[in-house]
C-alpha cells in the first residue's frame, strides 16, 4: 500500500473515531463473553466471527497510528498496518456482520460491535473494497431518486395493478391506493415489493385513513453497504416527497433497518431536525385493532403461531409489545420463541447478508440457534415483520424442513379480517 | 424485440420478490459476454422500476421491460 492510499484509510479511522468509539478501543476486556451471543460464531466456530476478533483488526489499525505505544513497538501491542491481509479479513468480519447488537447485548462494556464495523466498512470503501452488491443496490436507489419521473409511469400503473386486487380482498370497488395526495396524513413507504404494499393497502382503507404511497422504497442498502452519504441521499428520496405532500407522518413497512433509519439515524446523518413522527406499520396496525378502527377474528389462522423478533425492529428498535398484541389478536394459540424479545436470536439473515453471494454459506450455518428455537416451539405459522428475516427463515425452513408458514404480520392481519372479498394467498 | 434478439442467458425470477430480481440480473450479467444479453421474467411489478434503475447506474443497458399478461419480461444487455 502506498502512502497516500495508507493517509487515506487513517484519515477514515481519525474522521469515523468519536470519543465512544475510542473509548470501545480501550475498554475490550477480551472475556470473549460475546461469543456466545454471536449467533454467526455459534453457527460456524469459526474464529474470524467471534465479535472481539472483529473489533480487534480495528483496534489494531487504530493502535499503530494513533497510539504512541502501537506507533513505536507495535508488535508488543498488535499494532497493524492495515495491508491487504488485514483488508481480507476486515471484509469478511464486517459485511458478514449482521448488525443484530446481541453481542453488545451480553457485553459487560456494552461494546457496540456493529458500529465499529461501520468504521471497517467506511475504511473498506475509502479502498475500493466495499461489497459490490451492496454497492449497486445503493446506486440504483439513488438513481431512481434522482430520475423520478423516469419512474413514474411505471410506479403508478403497479400501483393500480396492486389496488384492483386490494378491492378484490376488500370486496369494496372504492378502495384506493393513493399516489401523490397532498394533505394525507400519513405517507407509506413500502418495500418495492408488492407484497408490502397490497395488505397494507386494505388495513388502510379498511381503518378509513387519510394515507398515500411513497413513490420510494423504504429499504436502504447504502446504510448496509456503509456509506453514510449513500444512505442518507436514499432516505432523502422520501424525505422530500413528505415535505411536498405535507403529511403528518411517515409510515415505514415491515422492514428492519428502514424503521431504525428513519428513526434513529437520518436525523444525525442531514443535520435537520426530522420535521414527522415516524410510526412502524405495525405500530398503526396496533392502534387501529385496539381502537377497533379495524376489526380482526380468532378462529381465521390454522395452526400455533410464533413470533420472530427482527433484530432492527426489536433489539435495536424497542418494538416488542405490538406486534405480539397483534398476533394474539388473531389467534388463540400464540407461543413464543424463547430466547425471545431483547434476547431473541438473530435469524442470520440482516445486515444485506442475504444480497450478498459468497456469504451464503456461513448465513446458513449461523441460522442454527433460530432453527433451535423454532423446532422447540412447535409453531406451524411464524409471524416476522421483516423482509431479510423472512428471506433467511424461508431458506432455513426448506433446507430443515421445518414444515413452518412465514407470514408478514399485516398478512396475519388481513387473513384474520371480514371482509367481503375473496382471501389472499400470504406471501 | 426478444424474437430478433440473441439471448445468452435465460433467467426465471417469477415468485422472487424485490429487490431479488434486480440482485439476480447483477449476479448473473457476469456470466454474459459483453454485448451479451439476459432475457428474465419476474412476476413482481417492483422489478419494472428495480431493474432499468439497475441497468442505468451500471451503466448496462435494458433494451425491453414489458408487461405481458401478469409477468415482467426484461432484455438486459451487457455494455461493460
Ligand atoms: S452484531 Fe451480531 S453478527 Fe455482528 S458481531 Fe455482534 S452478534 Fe455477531
Ligand atoms: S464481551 Fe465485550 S469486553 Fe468481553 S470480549 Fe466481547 S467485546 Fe470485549
Amino acid at each position: 500500500m502506498d502512502s497516500q492510499q495508507l493517509t487515506t484509510l487513517t484519515g477514515v479511522i481519525d474522521k469515523k473515531m468519536n470519543r465512544q468509539l475510542k473509548q470501545y478501543m480501550d475498554i475490550c476486556a477480551r472475556c470473549a463473553i460475546c461469543k456466545d451471543a454471536c449467533h454467526q460464531y455459534v453457527g460456524t466456530g469459526d474464529f474470524k466471527y467471534l465479535p472481539a476478533r472483529r473489533a480487534e483488526l480495528i483496534r489494531q489499525i487504530y493502535k499503530k497510528y494513533f497510539t504512541k505505544s502501537g506507533e513505536f513497538v507495535p508488535a508488543l501491542y498488535e499494532a497493524r498496518d492495515p495491508d491487504d491481509n488485514l483488508l481480507d479479513e476486515l471484509y469478511d468480519s464486517a459485511y458478514a456482520c449482521t448488525g443484530c447488537r446481541r453481542c453488545m447485548y451480553y457485553c459487560p462494556f456494552s461494546i457496540d460491535t456493529a458500529w465499529i464495523l461501520s468504521v471497517a466498512k467506511a475504511i473498506l470503501i475509502a479502498a475500493g473494497r466495499g461489497n459490490e452488491m451492496l454497492g449497486q443496490l445503493a446506486d440504483a436507489a439513488i438513481f431512481k431518486g434522482d430520475n423520478a419521473e423516469m419512474f413514474n409511469d411505471v410506479m403508478i400503473s403497479g400501483f393500480e395493478d396492486i389496488q384492483e386486487e386490494v378491492r378484490e380482498i376488500t370486496g369494496n370497488p372504492n378502495s384506493r391506493i393513493p399516489v401523490n395526495k397532498e394533505g394525507a396524513d400519513i405517507l407509506y413507504v413500502a418495500l418495492a415489493g408488492a407484497h408490502t404494499i397490497r395488505p397494507a393497502a386494505v388495513i388502510f382503507e379498511e381503518a378509513g385513513e387519510n394515507w398515500t404511497i411513497s413513490m420510494f422504497e423504504a429499504a436502504n442498502y447504502g446504510f448496509f453497504y456503509g456509506d453514510t452519504d449513500k444512505a442518507r441521499l436514499i432516505t432523502k428520496r422520501y424525505i422530500d416527497e413528505a415535505k411536498r405532500l405535507g403529511v403528518k407522518e411517515i409510515v415505514v413497512p415491515e422492514c428492519g433497518h428502514a424503521y431504525r433509519v428513519a428513526e434513529m439515524f437520518y436525523e444525525a446523518w442531514s443535520k435537520e431536525p426530522m420535521p414527522f413522527k415516524i410510526s412502524h406499520i405495525l405500530e398503526k396496525v396496533d392502534e387501529y385493532i385496539k381502537s377497533g378502527r379495524i376489526t380482526v377474528e380468532k378462529g381465521l389462522i390454522e395452526g400455533k403461531v410464533t413470533y420472530h423478533d427482527p433484530c432492527q425492529i426489536g433489539r435495536n428498535g424497542g418494538i416488542f409489545e405490538q406486534p405480539r398484541d397483534i398476533v394474539k389478536a388473531v389467534t388463540d394459540d400464540f407461543v413464543d420463541l424463547i430466547p425471545n424479545r431483547q434476547e431473541q436470536w438473530c435469524c442470520g439473515g440482516g445486515g444485506g447478508i442475504v444480497a450478498m453471494d459468497e456469504f451464503k454459506e456461513t448465513r446458513l450455518a449461523s441460522g442454527s440457534k433460530k432453527v433451535e428455537q423454532l423446532r422447540a416451539s412447535g409453531a406451524s405459522v411464524l409471524a416476522c415483520p421483516c423482509e431479510n428475516c423472512r428471506l433467511q427463515i424461508e431458506e432455513l425452513n426448506e433446507m430443515h424442513g421445518l414444515g413452518l408458514q412465514v407470514w408478514q404480520v399485516i398478512d396475519l392481519v388481513v387473513a384474520a379480517m371480514p371482509l367481503k372479498g375473496k382471501k389472499p394467498v400470504h406471501v | 424485440m426478444s424474437d430478433e434478439t440473441n439471448i445468452d442467458l435465460e433467467l426465471d425470477l417469477k415468485g422472487l420478490l424485490c429487490p431479488l430480481p434486480m440482485v439476480k440480473v447483477s449476479q448473473n450479467i457476469g456470466k454474459v459476454p459483453v454485448g451479451g444479453v439476459i432475457r428474465a421474467v419476474a412476476t413482481d411489478p417492483g422489478a419494472m422500476a428495480d431493474i432499468p434503475a439497475w441497468a442505468k447506474s451500471t451503466g448496462n443497458e435494458v433494451l425491453q421491460a414489458e408487461k405481458e399478461g401478469g409477468e415482467f419480461v426484461f432484455l438486459v444487455k451487457r455494455v461493460k
